[in-house]
């Protein structure tokens, strides 16, 4: 019986982590995202580098993503004196299919920060390359490139942007 | 003794709020179609005689019809003007996939509009996480 379990718990466990495997992990350097801005130019995760970045992976279809953009919006009011001075900076990365929604969504909520996407829904390859799985996401990434925080959302979040952006 | 009363207990609660939650939701359990059931429908060619409705972000299953998010009352107009001439006994499938049930705004109001409209043979497609993970990364056919 206690081998039958062991046995279970070893499947389980590799189950899981091969089902997980292909996530974005901390400490990996951050794959390049370059996709299309609301007004037609493009963006590159890459341009950002030497800020702190937040990337949202999120979508209007999305209802929990949607509601945590008041909270990303007082997050970007909290930090705009480092937003300034180019040390911290929010990407918005939509998987949105429909272009209008999207631009919709955006004026509506009046977000400021950089917003892109391909408009190719869980088609898109930023969703492959991240290996995301289910919105809502986020990454952390260090002004070197690299992936430093995954899915951290609430107060957690606030505390972890707040503390690396004082050890800067 | 009192394990087993408190194992009672447990049950009569455990059961009463299965009860209360398959009574809020507009579909009955029999009416809830696995992707695999849809997709293998779709290959064998019996596709045809289902109606394969997308009510949320897109309709990415193969010969589905893009309804729209059905939170919005003008994607439930567009819905019950897509079944207006359909037989109520007619096969009908809806799907959203951008979330869990538990969270999904657009399958409550678009299965509540077919019983509404009457509709015997409504199914909802049951996607436990998302129209991503559940077909797409299935390689179940798609409309691309």
């Amino acid at each position: 019986m206690r081998t039958l379990l062991q046995i279970l718990t070893l499947y389980f466990l590799t189950h899981s982590a091969m089902a997980q495997s292909n996530q974005v992990k901390v400490g990996q350097a951050a794959p390049d995202i370059s996709l299309t801005k609301p007004d037609g130019t493009q963006l590159s995760l890459h341009s950002l580098k030497g800020k702190l970045v937040l990337i949202d992976f999120w979508a209007t279809w999305c209802a929990p993503c949607v509601k945590e953009q008041p909270e990303l919006k007082s997050l970007y009011s909290k930090f705009h004196k480092h937003v300034n001075d180019d040390q911290f900076e929010i990407l918005g990365v939509s998987f949105d299919k429909n272009g209008d929604s999207w631009q919709k969504a955006i004026e509506r909520l009046d977000i400021s920060w950089p917003q892109v996407s391909d408009l190719k829904f869980w088609k898109s390859p930023v969703a492959k390359v991240y290996g995301i799985e289910e919105l809502p996401f986020n990454v952390i990434v260090d002004a070197q490139g690299k992936v430093i925080a995954v899915s951290l959302h609430g107060k957690e979040l606030e505390e972890f942007i707040s503390n690396q952006l004082a050890a800067e | 003794m009192k394990h087993i009363l408190f194992l009672i207990a447990g049950f009569i609660f455990f059961t009463l709020n299965l009860k209360a939650q398959s009574k809020q939701e507009p579909w009955r359990p029999d009416q809830l179609m696995a992707p695999k059931v849809l997709a293998d429908k779709i290959t064998s060619n019996q596709g045809h005689n289902v109606l394969i409705l997308s009510v949320g972000p897109d309709a990415v299953i193969k010969g589905s019809v893009d309804i729209g998010p059905a939170q919005d009352a003008e994607h439930i107009g567009k819905l019950k003007a897509q079944l207006k001439n359909a037989p109520k006994d007619k096969e009908i499938v809806i799907y959203c996939g951008c979330c869990p049930f538990n969270k999904c705004p657009n399958i409550r109001p678009a299965f509540t509009a077919l019983n509404e409209m009457g509709f015997k043979n409504a199914k909802l497609l049951d996607i436990p996480k998302n129209i991503k993970v559940d077909w797409l990364d299935k390689d179940y056919p798609t409309n691309e």
